[in-house]
């Protein structure tokens, strides 16, 4: 019994992280594009008067978007239509049970692991879970009744199908190197020190996997310079037929979407939790120096370096989703195939032979 | 014939042509202000001279008359040197308050000034004040400052009206137009003086800062109002997108034909415009309860048609009345002549026309009948309307025009005409009597439809659309060309009939007097 | 290769150049939050109600109609304004003045602002210098588009 509340409480956790993240990513994704811009950026959400550079913006877009019209098209496929973004939300979210925030925290000598899902095919059910994300698209994209949506929709499909390869054989190398697809498990391998300074992440031990999974991750995210299937400036998406809040379930996606992305790179390539050097009772510096800690201010530590690094990556992808102009279609697709995939081979190739030195 | 040579251009012209006739033929403009081809030179302007090969000194164009082998140039420097010294001497005492001058825009002063002047005024001395606003006549405002004593006006009353009432005054500078004492310009054609003033001079009080004459659309038009058939400009306002003028036509201008009106119009035709505007119906009246819903033409046409057809198959045209007017064109009394009295036999038709006015020994005749002589011509008995007869027995009654309120009073009228079954009105403007109809659906007038009129003397001038007709208006001619096709009767005679133009061939054809007048 | 490399060097370069911005912007914005006055600025953005653009000397705004000594408008409707204006949005009727030196003044003066589409022909065009644009008001919204219709009192105020 005590198991199932732990649970939920995690899940209730878990959530409230994702989406409040979510939430503030849009103004994040407001604010550093208007800085990168030389600009302020949405600053009039306001409550009482009281503005606090535009943090209430969110709600505010939270508000105008549950009071518009929910508007179906005549002749789409009324229950698809509204199953899509459905789709699309869920499959993304649910990936969130897969991630470790931190280690573990012992209360009253009972050991909880911070990780909703801790299962062996940890890293396979986060592929499994992203790739079904497609469905939401394609689903959206036909039932609409709109050809252009549906172009749009299986535009995307083809994109993260293509790129799906080069993510899933990027890791191929990652769980060579790191005998596990337990993420928790992969997380701890990352604990352990390379020539007794250096911690065995993921980008030292693996770095053209990481560029390749980054890339195709970007991908998967469709955002700005890989968003053939949205291009909401110009070409027509596969939301066009959407409006109010079965659209912004799908904006919530995307940003969501960016904040997994985060996360996985986090936990495969930054050492998740782990901090350099800090073991279960404090740290312990290879040059000989030692600072003991208690486990609360260990735990601490840990969820804050996870949370920080997940707080880079967003920053960083919002940074490239602002610099760079979109792909061409035919780019993409090279880059995908062309690139990615054959990288991502001499990636597996040269891990195993450097693993059999 | 003298040959002579315009600006080298060899041309030939009757002997006393003046030079300045000779140009015009040869389509070369000598500015000029005070000639007017009504009246003889005067040449005080000095605007048109010219240089003449073997002459030490340049000539008045307007008055010298050409020689063989004469060689005038128009355009050496010498001329235009001499023509703008003109225009500054004309412009020393002008006071070139062009924008709140009415004549801007047509001023020929103005004109020339931009073609040949172009130079700064190097008068210091102020200009002499003279008086701004004289009203010299019951429409006419004299400004003495822009005079440039050219002496048009005088001329005009002196050799046309011949009333004499303006000469010039004063010598020297002093010199100004002035009205005689204890006269003023009343005669009928005063409203030319203003037309014919070549600066702002004189200014009509009808149109004084009303509008200006670029924003004016101009169309040819014949006046309607006495049976001589001016030939008019109609000048109207186009309107703006998003502000209503107050009216459509601001001014009636003479258009020149030596034939009948010779360049000028009477006062009757120049301020008589407003009718046009005035008092008009613009959408059709339904006076009687019929089972007629939302009414327009070609629902009042079928219904005339089905009740002439009844009255026509009972034998019972004798019940027909029509009441005719002669502000109709000849083409639509030609086609009323052949469907009511040639197809339908119909014999009660009487003309109601304005009444008889002033005439004068000049252009306006006291009969106000625009085309009575068309009438006749096409073979109407021109019966004034006889309330005994209308009411012996008639049935339907078919009337045109407003002018029944001219000859009888309501109370007169009102048991005749509650006798007739039915009664429909075809007229241009509300008045009271259109109560007394069924229904009564407005009509274009002469300014908005096409045709031709025949006036007093016999002659036929055709005129053209200057206006949209108003509101829900239809010429009258459309009207009887879509009622012959309802009435079946000669079906593919009245097919034909798509503009008034082809109507007026077929009169040619069958009417000898029409044939030779096109 | 060698040109992938310079492609790949070219793309890093973009994104330094984006994050340039954002840090140098956010060091200005930190140092604004703190309280220390720094000529440069984090933002070129103007808060518009708040702040606003000093005008150029020679811009176009509302219309006004000039006075005489005695108040009346400087205006003798000779309607070259109405003639000179390409979105036909200015109404003139004139009328006559006692005044033997003025002779002509405008009865109504009516500019729609609604058609207006501020290109000063009007102000070029008129002879007496009565019509000019210079009253530095731009914000000229109204809730209705008879409130736009501006006339003689209204322009002459």
């Amino acid at each position: 019994m005590i198991e199932i509340l732990i649970v939920f409480i995690k899940i209730i956790f878990a959530l409230i992280w994702l989406l409040t993240l979510t939430l503030y990513l849009t103004w994040v994704e407001r604010k550093e594009s208007a800085v990168i811009q030389d600009r302020i950026g949405a600053n009039r959400a306001s409550i009482l008067g009281i503005r606090i550079i535009g943090l209430f913006q969110p709600f505010a877009d939270a508000i105008k978007m549950i009071f518009k019209e929910d508007f179906t098209p005549s002749f789409s496929k009324k229950f698809l239509h509204d199953l899509a973004p459905f789709l699309s939300f869920f499959f993304v979210a649910i990936t969130i049970s897969a991630i470790p925030f931190g280690d573990f925290i012992s209360i009253g000598g009972k050991t909880i692991n911070l990780l909703i899902l801790d299962i062996n095919v940890g890293l396979l059910f986060v592929l499994a879970m992203l790739s079904l994300g497609i469905y939401g698209i394609l689903i959206a994209g036909w039932s609409s009744n709109n050809k252009f949506t549906l172009i749009g929709g299986l535009r995307g499909a083809a994109q993260l199908i293509s790129y799906e390869v080069a993510l899933g054989l990027s890791l191929i190398g990652l769980i060579m190197v790191y005998p596990s697809l337990n993420l928790s498990q992969i997380v701890h391998f990352q604990g352990e020190l390379l020539f007794g300074v250096v911690p065995k992440w993921g980008i030292f031990l693996q770095p053209l996997g990481f560029m390749i999974f980054f890339f195709a991750a970007l991908a998967e995210t469709k955002r700005v310079p890989f968003d053939l299937p949205e291009g909401e400036s110009e070409i027509i998406g596969f939301f066009t037929e959407y409006g109010g809040l079965k659209w912004g379930l799908f904006m919530m996606t995307d940003f969501m979407e960016v904040i997994i992305v985060s996360c996985l790179l986090t936990t495969l390539f930054f050492g998740g939790w782990q901090v350099p050097w800090l073991a279960t009772d404090g740290f312990h510096f290879p040059w000989g120096g030692e600072w003991l800690l208690s486990h609360w201010v260990v735990v601490l530590f840990q969820v804050a370096a996870f949370n920080i690094k997940v707080f880079f990556f967003s920053w960083l992808q919002v940074l490239i989703r602002w610099t760079y102009p979109r792909f061409r279609y035919d780019q993409l697709m090279d880059m995908g195939w062309k690139l990615l995939i054959p990288l991502s081979l001499v990636n597996i190739v040269g891990t195993g032979i450097l693993m059999s030195i | 014939m003298v040959k002579i040579f315009i600006d080298e251009k060899p041309l030939e012209v009757e002997e006393g042509t003046t030079v300045l006739n000779a140009a015009e033929q040869a389509g070369i403009d000598i500015p000029h202000l005070c000639y007017h081809s009504a009246f003889l030179p005067e040449g005080n302007c000095r605007m048109c001279l010219v240089e003449i090969e073997g002459l030490p000194k340049l000539e008045l164009a307007c008055s010298t008359q050409v020689r063989e082998g004469m060689k005038i140039s128009t355009k050496s420097e010498k001329v235009i040197e001499a023509r703008k010294g003109v225009l500054e001497f004309l412009l020393a005492e002008h006071p070139l308050d062009c924008p709140i001058c009415d004549k801007a825009g047509e001023c020929k002063l103005q004109d020339y000034y931009e073609e040949y002047g172009l130079f700064e005024s190097q008068f210091e001395e102020s200009k002499e004040k003279r008086e701004k606003r004289l009203k010299i006549g019951k429409n006419l405002i004299l400004d003495q400052e822009r005079c440039i004593l050219c002496t048009r006006c005088v001329r005009f009353l002196r050799d046309v009206t011949r009333t004499h009432e303006l000469g010039v005054f004063n010598r020297g500078i002093s010199s100004e137009i002035h009205i005689y004492e204890g006269l003023s310009v009343e005669n009928n054609y005063s409203g030319n003086l203003a037309e014919i003033c070549p600066v702002g001079a004189i200014t009509d009080s009808d149109f004084r800062f009303k509008t200006r004459k670029w924003f004016l659309k101009k169309e040819e038009s014949i006046c309607p109002l006495c049976s001589r058939g001016c030939n008019i400009y109609i000048e109207y306002h186009p309107g703006f997108p998003r502000f209503s003028v107050p009216k459509r036509v601001y001014r009636v201008k003479s258009r020149e034909n030596q034939e009948v009106n010779g360049f000028w119009i009477c006062d009757l035709g120049r301020y008589g415009y407003s009718y046009i505007d005035e008092g008009r119906l613009n959408q059709i009246v339904e006076n009687v309860n019929h089972p007629l819903s939302e009414l327009n033409l070609e629902k009042i046409l079928l219904f005339i048609s089905e009740k002439l057809k009844r009255l026509y198959h009972m034998k019972k045209t004798s019940h027909i009345a029509l009441i005719l007017n002669t502000w109709l064109s000849n083409e639509e009394l030609f086609l009323i002549n052949k469907i009511f009295r040639i197809d339908l036999n119909v014999e009660k038709i009487f003309f109601v026309d304005p009444p008889e006015g002033e005439k004068d020994d000049f252009l306006l005749t006291s009969e106000r009948t625009p085309n009575k002589r068309g009438a006749e011509e096409i073979g109407f008995d021109f019966k004034p309307l006889d309330l005994e007869t209308l009411g012996n027995g008639t049935q339907f009654l078919m009337a045109f025009g407003p002018h029944l309120s001219h000859h009888f009073s309501l109370t007169e009228i009102k048991p005749v005409f509650d006798k007739i079954e039915t009664k429909l009105l075809f007229t241009s403007f509300s008045n009271e009597m259109n109560a007394l109809f069924d229904i009564v659906f407005p009509t274009a007038l002469i300014a908005e439809k096409e045709g031709s009129l025949t006036n007093l003397e016999g002659k036929v001038q055709k005129f053209s659309q200057a206006l949209m007709p108003l509101g829900e208006s239809q010429p009258e001619w459309k009207i009887m060309v879509d009622l012959a096709k309802k009435l079946e009767v000669n079906f593919n005679f009245y097919r034909q009939f798509s503009s008034p133009e082809i109507i007026f061939q077929e009169m040619g054809k069958e009417i000898t007097f029409f044939e030779k007048r096109k | 290769m060698i040109k992938a490399i310079e492609y790949f060097i070219e793309i890093l370069r973009g994104s330094v150049i984006t994050a340039r911005h954002f840090f140098v912007n956010m060091f200005f914005h930190i140092l604004k939050v703190m309280g220390i006055k720094t000529k440069r600025k984090g933002a070129v953005t103007i808060q518009y109600p708040e702040e606003k653009k000093e005008l150029a000397s020679r811009h176009r705004s509302l219309h006004r109609l000039m006075k005489r000594e005695n108040g009346k408008p400087r205006c003798v409707a000779c309607m070259l304004c109405v003639t000179a204006c390409p979105s036909e949005c200015i109404y003139v009727e004139a009328a006559e003045d006692p005044d033997l030196e003025i002779q002509k003044y405008p009865a109504k003066f009516i500019i729609d602002l609604s058609r207006c589409c501020f290109c000063g022909f009007c102000v070029e065009a008129c002879p007496e210098d009565a019509i000019r644009m210079d009253t530095d008001q731009i914000e000229l919204a109204q809730y209705s588009r008879e409130d736009l219709l501006y006339d003689l009192d209204k322009l002459i105020g």
